[in-house]
């Protein structure tokens, strides 16, 4: 479980740098998620691919959420600048996860039961419901979980007088042309209470269930599921009413022979692999460029976004399979802030 | 039959329509080549002249094809005792994503989803999941359905459906009755699966309630900017899951017709009687009078058997029947209890609908004719077996009738054929000239029927022919980068811009890495996938011909030519996977 040091939010600018966080937090699940999900071999890991494609895609539409509700509050997104992007290995922004002690540390893994590990430490809940074989742990005092975060939002949100909200939706991304039915403009609390239990639903489920108020496992379980490579059945015979099933069908054999964490390689004796590395940093700082424009009122500007997007995958399937010089084995994107020359 | 037997499953929500319109063009596509009309310009020369025409239309040019329900869920069951809300399965998500594509791009009356999966419910929990074995046909497209709401398409409804064979299907109950119920009743002689029929409605485009040539503005000039821009439209949906038995169309609807009549502003429906009842498919018929989709009050409706002795009352129904409310609780299914003596009045005349004032809204059509595969494409040269089914008030005839097949505004004499005592017929085609037909299907006994001069999609059911041409020049030309470009890649970069997306189609050092996904994925054993390409299904056998040796050719260069790290290559041996060809891109992230 990561948890974040409890955050100030009395005056409207801790709301917004909350809020700011918010974001950053979003963001920061992106390049492990990816990573891993690029890694995995064609024709293989069905299951697998669904589910984290499914995360992606909402983490994704929460960062949209969490700007959606800073715009509505007077904010300005920062998305794409060197300093709001995390690097890998590293911490979480704001040092989250420290819990007063070593920052936890985020790494680019391929597939692995590693990898799964970690999205599960990441998006766990406060109390996670136990099924057999337990694998929760307990709760600790002062500090927060992403889930608590934005708990505490939604609370200071609501105390927010209604003239600090832009009624006349503010740099908005709705649900059209891209995310039908998963976004929506924020125009006052309801909307911003809304979009947060979008968020802590998809990623944790609620304290009764591992599903999300779609009915879909939560991003934890997923994880899980993925990890113990077991389906979540229910199970009227469980007093939590769901068992870990038959098998995923998981093959961690199935992956590419890929380094972790390529930031960390040095590529300067290597000019094909750091070619590769170039088109994918640029791909994600593209679309990470073309982001923020969009959430700061060029909203247009999403479908470059989304272009920038499909680059970046063409890129890293390139990377995944390119061998290092001297080595079988290839490195993924390495999900660096660089501007195009 | 089918849905209207029971058990049933409900569902409601809405859908996207996402597909490249610039070939409902015939200044920008010929259907008779199967191309789009680039002369002698340049991929992005189309590409822009695309974007000026959509001031006059084209929505879309940015489309992927791609609809996708969302915000779906099962809204109740019906085991036979009823609308039931307590089933495990109500409540869950509905799965579908399908690629929307025309057979015939010009015209409205002949689209298709291609789609992989079809699913209710999640998998650990209550759960029907199903394997397409064929695409999803809209049929019975109603111009009228919405008086209060215009734009564009917006106005319209159609039905979609498809079936699904046993072998496909699987049905996990996890607690739920209507699940237990139906995975039985399958598994029986007599069934051949389950059917899923949807009818969509009040489709919006540019997201907007009303017509707003600001958004037409703004979608030109952001494609200008670059980028990926598509513009899909979104409409609501109510749908039902039901036994599909051996015998009826897996595709249109197999149930006793009640034609629309002339004057009447209530659109074709369907029924079935029997087991004590008579249930209406009312999905496609009862106005909606604005964009809220309130639906209009006709007062109540007469159900009865005409009958030579006088007309036999079978029930009424009360505008609560048919309002918003009752349409989405059970997908315009209602189902009226009939005595013995009424139930055989039903089964031996023809139905009538009605107001109470005595003015017919619908009247039966006894003998009803489908075709198994109602849109059908052929490669120029091919020949190719339909099968028809005829029923008689939605039974087997019991004896030969005979079958019209008139061509719409065709050349050809309209064909006649016989079916067998079961109502089974069966009809040669070829894949004569290139181009698109379309024949009204007329059974008849006693007098021949007249040919219509035009199709009226909301009264007749037809069968819709795609023939693309040869290109026997075309399959004999050097399988060379220049020549599979100009003949055929650079027609699907020209016409679809998302294929920028995935794979640049005017890169060849990028084609040539990816030519052995290439050539499965055009490969004409895979053309019912949803991931099959060009989704426009455009896709000639010369220029498959060409492609596929071009590919051959470099795909064993493959691991020496990689996109970007050129000289080094891992792994570029696997082929595309089966997940990533199902599950697109654009709807799921990356």
């Amino acid at each position: 479980m990561i948890r974040l040091a409890r955050q100030s939010m009395e005056t409207i600018g801790d709301l917004n740098i909350a809020l700011q966080k918010a974001i950053q937090i979003e963001l920061s699940t992106l390049p492990p998620y990816l990573y891993a999900m690029f890694s995995i071999r064609d024709d293989t890991n069905e299951a697998a691919i669904t589910r984290l494609q499914a995360i992606v895609h909402e983490e994704m539409t929460h960062m949209s959420l969490a700007c959606n509700i800073l715009n509505a509050i007077g904010g300005h997104p920062v998305i794409a600048q060197e300093a709001v992007v995390p690097t890998y290995p590293g911490p979480l922004p704001f040092d989250i996860g420290a819990d007063g002690n070593e920052p936890f540390r985020i790494s680019l893994l391929p597939f692995s039961p590693q990898a799964m590990a970690q999205g599960t430490h990441i998006e766990e809940p406060e109390e996670p419901l136990v099924f057999r074989n337990e694998f929760a742990l307990a709760a600790e005092p002062t500090f927060d979980t992403i889930g608590q975060f934005y708990g505490n939002l939604d609370t200071r949100l609501k105390q927010l007088p209604a003239g600090q909200w832009s009624t006349t939706p503010r740099n908005q991304i709705g649900d059209h042309p891209f995310f039908a039915g998963q976004l929506f403009p924020v125009t006052d609390y309801d909307s911003a209470s809304r979009a947060i239990s979008h968020i802590v639903s998809e990623g944790e489920g609620n304290t009764q269930s591992p599903l999300d108020f779609e009915g879909d496992v939560a991003h934890y379980y997923r994880f899980e599921e993925i990890r113990r490579n077991q389906v979540l059945k229910k199970s009227a015979d469980a007093p939590e009413g769901f068992v870990w099933g038959e098998p995923l069908g998981v093959d961690w054999s199935a992956v590419h022979p890929a380094i972790a964490d390529p930031g960390e390689h040095d590529f300067s004796g290597d000019p094909t692999a750091q070619a590769v590395q170039d088109q994918c940093d640029f791909a994600f700082t593209d679309m990470l460029q073309e982001i923020e424009r969009a959430v700061t009122g060029q909203p247009g500007r999403l479908g470059n976004a989304v272009r920038a997007m499909f680059d970046l995958r063409l890129a890293a399937r390139v990377a995944f399979t390119t061998p290092l010089i001297g080595s079988d084995r290839a490195a993924g994107p390495s999900f660096r802030f660089r501007v195009r020359p | 039959m089918s849905v209207l037997d029971t058990p049933r499953i409900y569902f409601r929500g809405e859908i996207t329509w996402d597909p490249i319109v610039t070939n409902n063009y015939s200044q920008l596509y010929d259907i008779a080549t199967s191309k789009p009309v680039l002369g002698n310009g340049t991929v992005a020369d189309y590409r822009e002249l695309a974007r000026t025409t959509i001031p006059g239309g084209n929505w879309n040019v940015h489309g992927t094809h791609r609809s996708t329900l969302f915000e779906t869920t099962v809204t109740g069951v019906d085991v036979g005792n009823g609308t039931d809300r307590t089933d495990p399965l109500v409540g869950a998500g509905v799965s579908f994503a399908g690629k929307l594509v025309d057979l015939n791009p010009y015209l409205s009356s002949s689209s298709q989803l291609f789609y992989d999966d079809f699913s209710c419910g999640i998998q650990g929990g209550s759960q029907i999941l199903g394997k397409g074995a064929g695409p999803m046909v809209a049929r019975r497209i109603n111009f009228a359905r919405n008086s209060g709401y215009r734009v564009i398409a917006g106005v319209a409804s159609v039905i979609w459906q498809a079936s699904i064979p046993t072998e496909q299907l699987t049905c996990d109950p996890h607690g739920s009755p209507a699940v237990t119920r139906l995975r039985d009743l399958i598994a029986g002689d007599g069934f051949a699966g389950l059917t899923i029929r949807m009818n969509a409605y009040r489709t919006v485009y540019y997201n907007s309630e009303s017509d707003d040539p600001a958004q037409v503005q703004k979608l030109a000039a952001d494609i200008a900017g670059g980028g990926f821009h598509p513009n899909p439209a979104r409409g609501l949906v109510v749908g039902v899951v039901g036994p599909w038995r051996h015998g009826e169309p897996p595709s249109v609807p197999g149930d006793r017709v009640l034609n629309q009549v002339a004057g009447s502003k209530v659109a074709t429906a369907f029924a079935r009687t029997g087991d004590g009842r008579v249930v209406i498919d009312l999905s496609n018929s009862v106005q909606e009078t604005s964009f809220k989709v309130d639906k209009d009050d006709l007062g109540p409706l007469e159900l009865v058997a005409k009958q030579a002795g006088g007309d036999v009352q079978l029930g009424t129904l009360e505008y609560a029947d048919y309002n918003k409310d009752a349409y989405e609780a059970t997908s315009g299914i209602v189902t009226l209890q009939l005595t013995d003596a009424q139930q055989a009045a039903a089964e031996t005349a023809d139905l009538i609908l009605r107001r109470t004032n005595g003015a017919v809204l619908l009247r039966e059509q006894a003998l009803t004719a489908a075709a198994d595969v109602p849109n059908l494409y052929l490669e120029q040269g091919e020949q190719a077996t339909v099968s028809l089914t005829v029923r008689l008030r939605g039974r087997p005839p019991g004896g030969p009738v005979s079958v019209m097949l008139a061509e719409i505004g065709g050349p050809l004499p309209a064909v006649q054929v016989t079916t067998d005592d079961t109502g089974r017929a069966s009809v040669p085609i070829n894949g004569g000239t290139p181009g698109s037909w379309i024949w009204v299907l007329l059974p008849w006994q006693g007098q021949p029927p007249t040919a219509p001069a035009a199709l009226n999609p909301g009264l007749f059911e037809y069968l819709t022919l795609r023939t693309t041409p040869a290109d026997d020049d075309i399959a004999a030309l050097e399988p060379t980068w220049d020549n599979v470009h100009a003949n055929v890649l650079r027609y699907w970069e020209a016409l679809a811009p998302c294929m920028d997306n995935w794979l640049r189609l005017g890169d060849e050092q990028q084609c040539a890495a990816y030519a052995r996904i290439v050539k499965r994925l055009t490969s004409r054993d895979r053309f019912d996938r949803y991931g099959y390409m060009p989704v426009t299904r455009e896709l000639t056998r010369g220029q498959r011909t060409l492609l596929h040796r071009w590919c051959d050719t470099v795909g064993g260069a493959a691991h020496d030519k990689a996109p970007a790290a050129a000289g080094r290559h891992l792994d570029l041996a696997a082929d595309v996977s089966p997940v990533e060809a199902a599950r697109d891109v654009f709807g799921r992230g990356f």
